[in-house]
């Protein structure tokens, strides 16, 4: 019974069997110990060494970087394109962009801004949003950008600018933990500060702060966006929100001096800017809304039950 | 000396031109172009601009270096064969695409030169009318398979077999389909095959119209967000859209993998040019050098990069409606490549407004219209039959490229054939035989006669070679060693030629 017993642990390929030939292989291993140790100093030279190549390779590269390599693989070339775009909406993505806004004029220096709408994302969608009311892609909101803050047409979602715009974002977000807000995600919003927004005031600290680059008629000039007017992001938009484009303004605004204006001050510019004309709605079709006030005009005119 | 002339432009027609027929033939040319410019760009994956840039500069260069009425610029099976072979390499669209569809162009273009150097128009002879049908209709087929996700408002696919796209759009059409989009393209489909019949000349513009209007009425009522229509976007022209192609790394990676396809698109070009141009020198311009549009072709592809426009080809329907409308000479080339820039200069803010349903619906009929009942009825015996049918099934079920090469191997294999049959037309007097031989006579064809020849070694034999126009060497010793051998049966061979 005991035989039985260890003929069975030491039958080959057991695991006491393993374990008696490995016994065995160290001992006239270390025999043989100064050339194992030198084994060893390579092996680890060698792992350091590799180590470090990976991580230097796995540290983001640059946008500049990029631009200056000779071959760029796909994934890249489309960060670089998405960038441009980024930059210079209206050049590289001119097919369907229609205002004179770029997406770096609210997403600021390229979507890299914490507080001024950063577009390190990627990690946050899909998600649903009450804008259209459905679960929305990183592809859906990058249309949504075109169609209302760029005032423009809604590219496909495999168009390549969609497709180019989404790699610059999964650039953008690289170490963000996913299904968590980054920090400084969009824009602060401002406390209650207990008092209405009052456009007349705001209209004059535009005129005395804000006119020096948007112009005295909000049209903007070269980088410069229109802030409103025809040439700005029309009325979909969701700059078009008091709150949130206090929260912007107080943020970010003016350039160079942010966060001067009071709470109340970012309040009564952003409450004025919004009473000016914009390009309308685009949820509601134009010919709709044409028949929708030919309709109530000759409800006006010969309607009975209108007084 | 004759290749110089060949290569410097022409200009002698400048004065025989009838100038106001040729100047209504450019201008209706170049109204229809630009719908389909605009189809074939979106076809080969680059922006619209690019396929209006080949409207102008390549019909312009081949027009000014060749000599005939024919209208080239972009061609469907080029612009398809173009977006094909680059789409493996970058994302369809992206800068890297649109240099890459460049470079290519570049490159066919210069294996068009090489062609035109080789004497290669020589070739282009034995392609046979049944394959070209076959290549046309085939490439008809591809067409209304890529329309099927633009007409539909279906994210792009790819199948295995082009009915497979058909098949998935029926299955699942209500998570699929836009019904407002189809509506679009089945209005313009609707449109161009109802005017077709009494508008032969321009029923694409007319189609193209009524489907504008009404995804205008959608997209008005609906908006962009409920409708989903996508529209074409803004179209920026440049006057001078000067362009170096850039060749960097990368490039040199992409030709190196291309080049057998970038030869298909070249022998593909070069072959409907010369289809067009074979049938002009019948038809119209009997002083027609073929040698010298094969030139032409191969310089206006390979500039057409530093125009910013792919490479393009000569044109069926655009030419026979230059044709009809009394083009006579390239004059009418050079004026449709200056109208095309006037008309879609002035219509540019409206070209933002042109649904994609629409240009999809555009595609089917120039699809239908690429499989023609009247071409493929004579087809229907035993020899173009088969590779007609041949060609069709290559393209459609394996890819373009290979079916060209088909195409090409099974016209000249099934013209081998028919030419090894020899006629023999056998009738006796009395005791001598006499054998009336009709067609080439060589080692492939020999069998039949030989086996008639030996099966009476006795008899006397008149052997009538007078309807043989060739006879080789093979075909003499056949002869020779019958003749010994009646010799020794006590017959007789005379070889005669009435």
């Amino acid at each position: 019974m005991w035989k039985h017993c260890i003929n069975a642990i030491c039958e080959p390929g057991s695991l006491q069997h393993d374990l008696s030939r490995a016994w065995a292989h160290e001992r006239t291993a270390r025999r043989r110990a100064p050339r194992r140790v030198t084994q060893l100093l390579l092996i680890l030279f060698a792992a350091s060494a590799l180590l470090g190549a990976s991580l230097s390779a796995l540290a983001r590269p640059t946008i500049d970087e990029l631009k200056a390599r000779a071959v760029l693989d796909d994934y890249e070339a489309n960060i670089v394109f998405g960038y441009n775009i980024v930059m210079e909406t209206s050049k590289y993505a001119g097919r369907y962009a229609g205002s004179s806004l770029s997406c770096t004029s609210c997403h600021l220096r390229g979507g890299t801004q914490p507080d001024g709408f950063p577009l390190n994302v990627a990690g946050v969608y899909p998600k649903w949003r009450a804008k259209n009311g459905v679960r929305n892609g990183i592809g859906m909101r990058i249309r949504d950008c075109f169609l209302y803050s760029l005032n423009g047409i809604m590219p496909p979602e495999e168009s390549p600018e969609v497709l180019a715009v989404a790699a610059y974002v999964s650039y953008l977000s690289e170490g963000e933990v996913i299904g968590r807000p980054p920090k400084g995600w969009g824009v602060p919003t401002l406390p209650d500060t207990g008092a209405d927004p009052n456009p007349p005031r705001g209209q004059a600290i535009y005129q005395r702060v804000c006119a020096v680059c948007h112009g005295a008629k909000g049209e903007g000039q070269g980088p410069v966006p229109a802030v409103w007017g025809l040439n700005s992001f029309n009325a979909g938009a969701g700059l078009n929100n008091v709150q949130k484009l206090a929260g912007f303004i107080w943020a970010n605004m003016p350039m160079g001096n942010e966060r001067s204006l009071t709470y109340q001050e970012a309040l009564d510019v952003a409450a004025f800017i919004n009473l000016q004309y914009r390009a309308f709605d685009p949820r509601e079709g134009r010919l709709k809304k044409l028949a929708e006030r030919i309709y109530h005009r000759l409800t006006l005119i010969f309607g009975k039950d209108n007084p | 000396m004759s290749l110089l002339r060949e290569m410097l432009p022409d200009l002698s027609w400048w004065r025989s031109a009838d100038w106001r027929r040729e100047a209504i033939a450019g201008w209706t040319g170049a109204l229809l172009v630009i719908p389909q410019a605009i189809t074939f760009a979106y076809l080969s994956g680059v922006a619209p601009e690019y396929g209006l840039y080949c409207a102008v500069f390549v019909a312009l260069l081949s027009s000014l270096f060749g000599n005939s009425p024919m209208v080239g610029g972009p061609n469907t099976a080029v612009a398809i064969l173009l977006g094909l072979t680059v789409l493996p390499f970058a994302g369809r669209g992206s800068p890297l695409f649109t240099e890459l569809v460049l470079v290519l162009s570049l490159v066919v273009g210069l294996i068009q030169i090489l062609i035109w150097l080789l004497r290669g128009a020589e070739l282009f002879r034995y392609f046979s009318p049944a394959a070209i049908t076959g290549i046309k209709a085939g490439v008809g087929v591809l067409l209304i398979t890529s329309a099927l996700e633009g007409g539909l408002g279906l994210s792009p696919m790819t199948t295995n077999f082009f009915y497979e796209k058909f098949y998935i759009a029926l299955v699942s059409w209500q998570d699929l389909v836009n019904p407002y989009a189809a509506t679009v393209s089945g209005v313009t489909i609707a449109a161009g095959l109802l005017l077709k019949k009494n508008w032969l000349r321009s029923y694409i513009i007319g189609a193209v119209l009524i489907g504008t209007l009404v995804g205008a009425g959608i997209y008005g009522l609906l908006g962009p967000v409920q409708s989903q229509l996508e529209l074409l976007g803004h179209v920026t022209l440049r006057g001078l859209p000067l362009n170096v192609p850039r060749i960097g790394p990368q490039h040199w990676l992409f030709l190196e993998q291309v080049v057998p396809q970038a030869m298909a698109i070249a022998v593909l070009g070069l072959a409907q040019s010369l289809v067009i141009a074979r049938d002009l020198k019948a038809r119209a311009a009997r002083d027609l050098d073929l040698h010298k549009e094969v030139f032409a072709q191969g310089i206006s592809n390979a500039l057409s990069p530093f125009f910013s426009a792919f490479a393009g080809s000569g044109s069926f329907n655009r030419t026979s409606v230059a044709l009809e409308m009394g083009a006579r000479t390239p004059a009418s080339g050079i004026v449709a490549a200056f109208a095309v820039v006037v008309i879609a200069w002035a219509l540019g803010p409206l070209l933002v407004w042109l649904p994609m349903p629409v240009i999809a619906g555009v595609m089917t009929l120039v699809g239908i219209g690429m499989i023609q009942g009247k071409e493929i009825r004579p087809l229907l015996n035993r020899v173009d039959g088969p590779v007609f049918l041949i060609t069709v099934l290559a393209i459609i079920f394996v890819s373009l490229e290979i079916g060209i090469l088909v195409a090409v191997a099974v016209s000249v294999g099934f013209f081998v054939a028919s030419a090894s049959k020899v006629k023999l037309a056998v009738s006796r007097e009395g005791d001598k035989e006499h054998i009336v031989v009709s067609g080439n006579l060589f080692y492939a064809s020999l069998d039949h006669l030989a086996k008639q020849l030996r099966s009476d070694p006795s008899t006397r034999t008149i052997l009538d070679l007078g309807r043989v126009p060739y006879c080789d060497a093979s075909a003499l010793a056949l002869f020779e060693s019958i003749r010994r051998e009646r010799q020794l049966y006590g017959g007789q061979l005379d070889v005669v030629a009435a």
